[in-house]
């Protein structure tokens, strides 16, 4: 009865694997939950709720280093001629979903109801790409600014630093050059939202940056590539403050894109 | 059992590994061939002013080039050094082909006349001149020839070659509207005009220099139509 | 089976390490603010009467400096407080950083005479970080004196608006080169980028035309008529016209490239006007363009110096084309209208040029300055005078415009941020024409 004794051994051999298996795991965890205590907890590392920093808010410019113009003032030029510009397009055709009749029923009148369809087709606003200032209407692109919704940046300190605290006008200065480096025409005009996008990236001694990685896709590669190219566009924000002494910062920032 | 247990382990690792190490050294790229250079030249006279009957030295020198031409000599080798005496203003002009492509060079030598090789311009010559060449007049934004503008211009001719000692600058101008810069070279267009038309009528070359002024020498400084048709011309000037 | 929980540890052990840097987490929002700045001016550091008029005019430049910079909100005095700081232990960051003011910048300092010098300190604080608010503290100190003062608050607001625009040097020393004719010709003249110190550089009594300054700011290159028509060079450093090759025909429109080594201009001496390009001595000389053009004003397109824009009447009225620098790639970029004088921004992306877009004697509109992105060819129209307006030059911090601005018989050279507004007439008297921006 050898084999039926090797299948008791087998059986009995695997108490002591499971014991060690249980104990490794079980240190491995609470290493990380202290870790997770200890390391990043007592530095406030909250997103959103912490209201120690100012609200950060950029826009979306496509102009690079251009500043914005003021609401455009219309006036009557009566010298500007009527025409809208160069490559006025069509407004989009409205598609109208076909009106349903009633199937008429012989002998009885249909009854000349129009039931307009309830859920309009989603038509954009058509393109105006018509000349700005003097011809009237909005400034044409690039000049097109839109606000995002409901995204407040929130000022978070992780790690040991405390560079946004001390230095909250260099915090400023990026999140404005890199609003206005980034272009809106290069993102897919067929895109009207998107999810978040993150960047992560080094500011160098120097104000350069470096290391421009996509850390978090929003899916849409056209955006994506986007902010990497408005990063990419940018030579430098500045030398980093005198009083820091690190040798260089390390950046995460998120895009939001709605149409 | 930890035997075979420890025996799978490193055969897994082991398989790991092997399949990590295996990279593809990357391709090497084909070096495309490098483009042949491009040729230079230069050219220089000196002395760049004489008078009539001395000689200058011209000298020349290329590189990388293989056909070399000074007009209006003709061909000539790559480097090298000639003596010429020209009878009037010229522009030698070096043009050096090769592989690379094609590089100019000019010299311009000046022939002033002696006070003995030609004589003085008459009055009775001047007012003839001014009697028998007149301006052209051109539309706007233009520098065709008008009809009348080509008519005028071959009876000028036809004086011009009576009177072969007579030089002359046509000048291109242009009306007060229109930018600067770009009035100037309408103004060079204008003047080329007037010069291309009378060298077909058999005026030589050599005998008429042109320059534009754009709209920098109006002739009247209205703003209306009479003023501007008056600036926009190619105006004879005689040189005495 | 004893050497598996070593391994783990060490691995815990290793991602503990990179937690060393600092972190900024930043997102995108609503709208686009920019920096409300209050500049309450510097304080007197003495009672010595001889500081009042120079106190003055550095107020106003360094006022102007900051405003025209386009990239402030400059908080208006009527709200600051009472009591102006002259150094940072009277600053109340409180009274700047609440209602009525809400400024979110404070610069301010003093200035003080000693012996033939004018010596001043100067802060720049952000009034809404009260732990450290100081962003720069420094000390400037120039020749006593009116001139002294002004390029004193030139380098105060340079200081400033480089720390805060994103590393884009201020220009506030830069220089405009134009064409005046008060002296009776058409001479070469230069002033500061906000119209101070207009003066006279060449005395020819000739027609001179077409300024443009050299990278290095050494150099004025132009055209001058003296001698036919052309290109000559005025050196800065010797204050007189240098040598300069003259070519065959009419030479006109010359354009550095930023490197300063080449040059490129319009040139007849083949017969046609054509773009020809050279070194910046006048060797080398190449032809670009081709066919009966007429071609003329030239400019490089500074970032890359591979590419160039000029005017061609080529099809008729003078359009905007663009062609590789080695004459390859001809694009043409406007399609109507009478389009001149291409400007080519400093980062590359746009060109500035004066179109007229419906041309033709009685026609309506006048001639304006327009910015044309280069890969997009989208358009927007800058200027909306009824007068013509021509020859527009970047600045080189590619925020500003300069251009010329006609009614009648009188021209004069304006300035405007390159959204079309803030325009400002920078000459008043004399007739001036052609400005040209210097590259620093």
């Amino acid at each position: 009865m050898a084999t039926s004794r090797n299948i008791f051994f087998e059986r009995a051999e695997w108490r002591r694997p499971l014991a060690w298996s249980a104990v490794l795991h079980g240190s491995f965890f609470l290493a990380l939950f202290l870790y997770a205590v200890f390391v990043h907890a007592p530095a406030g590392d909250t997103w959103g709720a912490d209201d120690t920093g100012s609200a950060m808010s950029a826009t979306l410019i496509s102009r690079v280093s251009i500043p914005l113009p003021p609401n455009p003032v219309q006036t009557e030029n009566v010298l500007a001629d009527q025409s809208q510009g160069l490559s006025k397009s069509q407004p989009k055709a409205v598609e109208e979903s076909p009106q349903a009749l009633p199937i008429p029923r012989l002998g009885k009148k249909p009854k000349p109801q129009l039931r307009t369809s309830k859920a309009q087709p989603h038509t954009p606003p058509p393109e105006d790409n018509t000349v700005p200032y003097g011809e009237g209407g909005p400034a044409a692109i690039p000049y097109s600014t839109f606000t995002l919704q409901s995204m407040q940046g929130g000022l978070n300190l992780g790690g040991t630093g405390d560079f946004g605290r001390l230095y909250g006008w260099y915090v400023d200065v990026v999140r404005r050059t890199i609003s206005q480096n980034w272009l809106q025409y290069e993102i897919d005009p067929g895109i009207y939202s998107a999810h978040r996008v993150y960047l992560t990236f080094d500011i160098l001694r120097d104000g350069s940056p470096a290391n421009v990685q996509i850390e978090q896709s929003s899916g849409v590669p056209s955006l994506d590539q986007s902010a990497v190219r408005a990063l990419q566009r940018i030579d430098s924000f500045g030398p980093l403050p005198a009083g820091y002494r690190g040798n260089r910062v390390s950046v995460e920032f998120w895009f939001d894109y709605k149409r | 059992m930890s035997r075979s247990y420890f025996l799978f382990i490193a055969l897994t690792i082991s398989l790991l590994l092997i399949a990590g190490c295996a990279k593809k050294p990357a391709p090497v790229a084909a070096q495309p061939a490098p483009p042949p250079p491009a040729p230079t030249a230069s050219l220089s006279a000196n002395p760049d002013a004489i008078e009539a009957g001395q000689s200058t030295q011209l000298t020349w020198q290329t590189q990388n080039a293989t056909d070399i031409s000074i007009t209006p000599m003709g061909t000539v080798e790559p480097n090298g050094s000639r003596s010429v005496s020209p009878n009037e203003s010229t522009t030698y002009r070096l043009t050096a082909k090769g592989p690379g492509g094609t590089q100019e060079a000019t010299a311009r030598v000046t022939v002033s006349a002696g006070a003995s090789a030609q004589g003085a311009v008459s009055e009775t010559e001047a007012q003839a001149f001014a009697r028998n060449v007149k301006d052209v007049f051109f539309d706007y934004d233009s520098y065709d020839l008008r009809p009348e503008a080509t008519a005028s211009l071959q009876s000028a001719a036809a004086f011009l070659e009576q009177h072969p000692n007579l030089s002359f600058t046509i000048e291109g101008h242009c009306d007060e509207r229109g930018s600067t810069d770009y009035n100037l070279a309408l103004g060079d267009k204008r003047a080329s005009a007037v010069q291309d038309a009378l060298v077909k009528d058999g005026v030589k070359g050599t005998r008429v220099r042109t320059i534009s002024y754009g709209k920098e020498k109006p002739f009247c400084a209205e703003s209306n139509e009479q003023c501007w048709q008056q600036n926009r011309r190619g105006h004879f000037v005689l040189q005495r | 089976m004893k050497r598996t929980p070593f391994i783990f540890s060490i691995l815990v052990f290793a991602s503990l390490a990179d937690a060393q840097q600092d972190w900024i987490r930043t997102g995108t929002g609503l709208g686009v603010e920019k920096v409300r700045l209050a500049a309450p001016g510097l304080k007197p550091a003495n009672a010595d009467p001889a500081l009042g008029p120079l106190l003055q005019t550095f107020n106003t430049t360094f006022w102007n400096d900051l405003d025209n910079a386009g990239i402030f909100e400059m908080v208006s005095k009527s709200f600051y407080p009472l009591q102006t700081p002259g150094s940072p232990p009277e600053m109340r960051l409180a009274s700047w950083a609440n209602d009525p003011a809400n400024a979110g910048m404070v610069a301010f300092g003093n200035l003080a005479l000693q012996g033939q010098q004018c010596v001043m300190l100067g802060w720049l604080f952000d009034v809404k970080n009260s732990g450290s608010p100081q962003v720069l503290g420094k000390t400037y100190s120039d020749a006593a004196g009116d001139d002294g003062a002004r390029h004193l608050a030139h380098r105060f607001a340079n200081d400033i608006i480089y720390r805060l625009g994103g590393a884009i040097n201020g220009i506030t020393l830069s220089q405009i080169a134009f064409i005046s004719s008060r002296s009776g010709h058409k001479e070469l003249w230069l002033m500061d980028y906000d119209g101070a110190a207009q003066h006279q550089l060449t005395r020819l009594n000739s027609i001179s035309l077409s300024p443009r300054i050299s990278p290095d700011g050494d150099r004025i290159a132009f055209v001058n008529f003296g001698k036919g028509v052309q290109l000559a060079m005025f050196s800065v450093e010797l204050n007189r016209t240098v040598a300069f090759p003259s070519f065959g025909g009419t030479n006109v429109t010359p354009a550095w490239s930023s490197d300063g080594r080449k040059l490129a201009f319009s040139s007849s001496m083949r017969g046609n006007p054509n773009i020809y390009v050279s070194d910046a001595s006048g060797a080398n000389l190449r032809r670009i363009t081709e066919g009966p053009g007429p071609d003329v004003s030239p400019v490089w397109n500074p970032k890359t110096n591979s590419q160039i824009a000029f005017v061609s009447g080529r099809s008729g009225l003078p359009q905007v084309y663009i062609i590789d620098a080695d004459g390859a790639n001809l694009q043409r970029m406007t399609d109507t209208g009478y389009a001149v004088s291409p400007s080519w921004s400093p980062n590359g992306q746009f060109l500035a040029f004066a179109w007229r877009r419906n041309y033709g004697p009685g026609a309506p509109g006048g001639q304006d300055i327009y910015i044309m992105d280069v890969a997009t060819r989208q358009w927007v129209q800058l200027t909306h005078d009824s007068g013509l307006n021509d020859f527009p030059s970047w600045s080189p911090d590619g925020r500003h415009i300069v251009y010329e601005s006609r009614h009648g018989a009188r021209s004069e050279i304006w300035s405007m941020l390159a959204d079309g507004s803030k325009a400002r007439a920078l000459t008043s008297s004399g007739n001036n024409s052609q400005p040209n921006w210097s590259f620093k």
